[in-house]
């Protein structure tokens, strides 16, 4: 596709949204207002359980808020749709599908590009994420990083303008992940998307994000929303950087403060909804 | 260190050992061997089993019946089996589709069939005389009821517990309905229909026994029952031996289609 | 509170020459191999590793579930794992697993006091006494203690299982990534209770983890080990001062250590990962 694809403004205007959870109702957003900006990586960190993950659903489309509106350029959010893309926590690659098949079943599905073209596109992606050695495995067969990268080039052959990155690399060990990190930071420079990258890991949070959107227990809301200044192109080694540590303590200080008001309020401190909240619904 | 080389020596035994037996394999023929003897213990040692035949009886039983009244019988009971179990797959599938992919669907069908479906298939054999009026449409009827809801349960099942990222993230890429039924919900339901196939394949071969020993038209039921009314219990076990012998093909069949439909799930 | 007659401490772990062989199907696997280590009473010992690199085989050999088939290992003056010993798992060394391992049919109350009461050495009306005065002084509420664990947090799980061991009074703590289920931020609080547990009972404790921020936010020493066959290759000393609140993290000198723990335990993490491409391909 030759089209640039520019990113997209995301904005949430007092959104709430409520879900059944083991037959009660909870509240889990109130009041949540937000930006994404265009082209900029926003970061959600919270504890979990706090609608990070439903924040990412209703920007994809898959739920609708009950109350306020969730818009993108300004059109109102009605459904799935290849302008916004989820990378899944753990891998959602269809297992069935090789690496290579899996990469190409978007464009192919939705017939917007030839045969040859997808093709042509996958091994530059698959190259692109070093994974052209690997194109006719099975999920399976591939290491968890690996698989986060096949699911990352899955999305971006669709030229997305929002990549939705639902804490994906949660489940890595800690060597994998941090490559996966500068990986992906890379990736993100080097396109005009806007992203959002939802998280609970600080480190990953503040050398990922421009903006660190910090979030309160549920009924969630947008407690602090820290802009994070450093310099990019980023580097893992700006962790020891004195402004970095100036942003960790604060949002140290915010995080610390809602896990202890969530350890004390409600027994259940951790209780992670995402996926529990709807049945299949494919009609 | 004393320790130590009390150690090595002790593996060096062990490395030993493993290299020239193959110890998991022996164990598996020594449980075989172990059933044949105790076996024929039992019926030499108790004279209250003494009516129940030995291994080398019916062993020999198998070189005294004509070769060719096994065959009939097996092909007979094969043909029934096969054609219960893939009327079941015909019809069921369709259906276990229907009420796991829809709603409605569901809400029609689902309830009808649960209050059904408790009652034993084996409890149908008398029934069938009001649905069929050949013997042999019968027997074909109730394999096939034994195999539809396997079938139809494990199709619903399969399809409503497929996780639920998958369909999520084809809606994103912009998939219609039918190409989320065929190239989404199918191929990940796939694990879950084989099973309820091999389970439906089993549950054939259980009522076709139980209808051939009723019906008096051939089959391997009919040789056991028939062997038994006429006292000759070799005949009975060695008639046995076979029915589960080609359970066992059957199974071993339909795993290995299955294995093949969902050979992404087996590589490392 | 742990003092023999002529006031020497206990709980020193010594793991002298440790080597461990699985042999399925006739290959012989080298889970440990030479691994040293002195674990001084009262130390609180982080081990970090590559994944499958035998941390846990030293954890089970120390436990008493699964015998060394070299070298040794000594809690204070008493060998427990050696090849020529036959093991048992006692009540001076308590493990808290990965998964956690509180009996679901079971009361909170139930759970505590099941094991002083099995083992004879407390009846039921002494053991909940002891396991309430603990409770109490470990800053866990009573409320909880008839629910049912499926009821509580997962934090909270945590908590009741440290003190189902501490009830037994053990020597030394095993802890096997305890807290890998919690999400970073409940996680965070755990830690802080989990030193002040330390900082009352002075028991000597061996952790292992994968997460290098709780490895340095926790430990007096670091123990890293290499990729299999594991052997310790170095000892990080965390000269953080206690009491260590969750401020730490954001402190240079907190960063500096766990960057220095991550580049040691990388560097075998590569060595595993190379050995594993190359079956891959």
């Amino acid at each position: 596709m030759s089209t640039s694809n520019q990113g997209s403004e995301v904005i949430f205007n007092n959104v709430g949204k409520m879900a059944i959870f083991k037959k009660n109702q909870t509240v889990i957003l109130k009041n949540c207002s937000f930006t994404v900006e265009p082209g900029k990586l926003t970061v959600l960190i919270g504890p979990s359980g706090c609608g990070k993950t439903t924040i990412i659903n209703l920007i994809a489309g898959y739920e609708r808020p009950d109350i306020g509106r969730v818009k993108m350029d300004g059109q109102p959010i009605t459904g799935p749709n290849w302008e916004r893309l989820v990378v899944f926590q753990e891998t959602a690659l269809y297992p069935w599908l090789t690496c290579y098949e899996n990469v190409m079943f978007g464009p192919l599905s939705r017939k917007v590009m030839t045969k040859e073209k997808a093709h042509e596109e996958t091994l530059k992606l698959l190259a692109k994420v070093g994974l052209e050695d690997f194109r006719d495995k099975y999920p399976s067969q591939l290491s968890g990083g690996m698989q986060r990268r096949a699911e990352l080039a899955r999305a971006l052959i669709n030229q997305p303008k929002v990549m939705l990155m639902d804490e994906p690399f949660r489940g890595l060990d800690a060597m994998t992940r941090q490559l996966m990190q500068e990986y992906y930071l890379k990736l993100f420079e080097e396109t005009d998307a806007s992203h959002v990258f939802v998280t609970s890991e600080l480190d990953e949070a503040i050398i990922l994000a421009d903006n660190l959107l910090i979030m309160t227990n549920k009924p969630s809301k947008i407690q602090k929303i820290i802009e994070v200044d450093l310099p990019r192109p980023r580097e893992w080694s700006m962790v020891t950087s004195k402004r970095y540590l100036e942003i960790k303590a604060e949002a140290l200080e915010l995080l610390h403060e809602e896990a202890v008001k969530a350890s004390t309020t409600s027994g259940k401190v951790d209780v992670d909804l995402s996926g529990l909240l709807e049945p299949v619904n494919t009609d | 260190m004393s320790d130590h080389t009390a150690t090595i020596e002790s593996q060096f035994w062990r490395q030993i050992s493993r290299t020239f037996v193959n110890w998991s394999l022996f164990r598996q023929i020594m449980s075989f061997v172990l059933f044949l003897v105790l076996w024929s213990a039992i019926v030499v040692a108790v004279d209250y089993f003494q009516q129940i035949p030995t291994p080398k009886a019916v062993f020999m039983a198998l070189f005294e019946t004509p070769f060719k009244v096994v065959l009939v019988n097996m092909l007979k009971s094969f043909i029934r089996v096969l054609a219960g179990f893939f009327l079941g797959i015909l019809i069921g599938f369709p259906i276990g589709v229907a009420i796991g992919y829809s709603k409605v669907a569901k809400g029609l069908i689902f309830p009808a069939f649960e209050m059904v479906r408790p009652i034993p298939p084996i409890a149908w054999i008398p029934a069938t005389v009001l649905f069929f009026v050949h013997i042999e449409s019968q027997i074909i009827f109730l394999t096939f009821y034994g195999a539809f809801f396997p079938v139809v349960y494990n199709t619903m099942g399969g399809i409503s517990e497929v996780d639920i990222r998958l369909p999520r993230a084809a809606m994103s890429f912009g998939l219609n309905k039918r190409q989320m039924l065929w190239k989404v919900i199918l191929p990940a339901a796939m694990p879950q229909i084989f099973t309820g196939m091999k389970l439906a394949m089993g549950i054939t071969w259980i009522l076709v026994v139980a209808a051939e020993m009723m019906a008096n038209k051939g089959g391997m039921g009919y040789y056991v029952w028939y062997n038994h009314t006429v006292m000759d219990y070799p005949h009975v076990v060695l008639g046995m031996g076979i029915i589960g012998l080609c359970g066992a093909i059957c199974s071993i069949g339909i795993a290995w289609v299955g294995n093949y439909f969902t050979r992404w799930q087996r590589i490392f | 509170m742990e003092s023999k007659p002529d006031g020497k401490r206990q709980g020193r772990i010594l793991i002298d020459h440790v080597e461990k062989v699985y042999d399925p199907e006739g290959v012989n696997v080298h889970a440990c191999r030479d691994c040293n280590a002195d674990i001084q009473p009262g130390e609180f010992a982080m081990v970090v590793g590559p994944s499958g690199c035998g941390k846990t085989t030293l954890l089970n050999a120390i436990a008493g579930f699964d015998n060394a088939t070299g070298g040794a290992i000594y809690l204070d003056e008493e060998k427990i794992a050696a090849p020529d010993i036959v093991q048992s798992p006692g009540a001076d060394r308590m493990v808290v697993f990965q998964g956690g391992a509180l009996f679901p049919w079971k009361t909170v109350m139930g759970n505590i006091t099941y094991g002083p009461v099995m083992q004879g050495k407390m009846r039921v009306n002494e053991a909940v006494k002891e396991a309430r005065e603990l409770m109490d002084r470990l800053g866990l509420s009573q409320e909880i203690e008839r629910l049912y664990p499926d009821n509580l947090s997962s934090g909270m799980k945590r908590q009741v299982e440290i003190i189902r061991a501490l009830i037994n009074d053990p020597k030394v703590l095993l802890l096997d990534e305890p807290f890998r289920a919690l999400d970073n931020i409940s996680k965070g609080l755990m830690h802080e209770y989990l030193l002040s547990v330390f900082e009352l009972t002075q028991k000597t404790i061996f952790f292992i983890t994968h997460d290098l921020d709780e490895a340095v936010f926790l430990a007096d020493r670091i123990f890293v080990m290499t990729t299999r066959p594991g052997t310790f290759k170095a000892v990080i000393e965390v000269d953080i001062p206690r009491p260590r609140d969750f401020r730490v993290l954001a402190t240079e000198r907190f960063v500096e250590i766990r960057e220095h723990v991550k580049a040691e335990v990388e560097e075998e993490s590569m060595k595993a990962f190379e050995a594993g491409e190359r079956e891959l391909a």
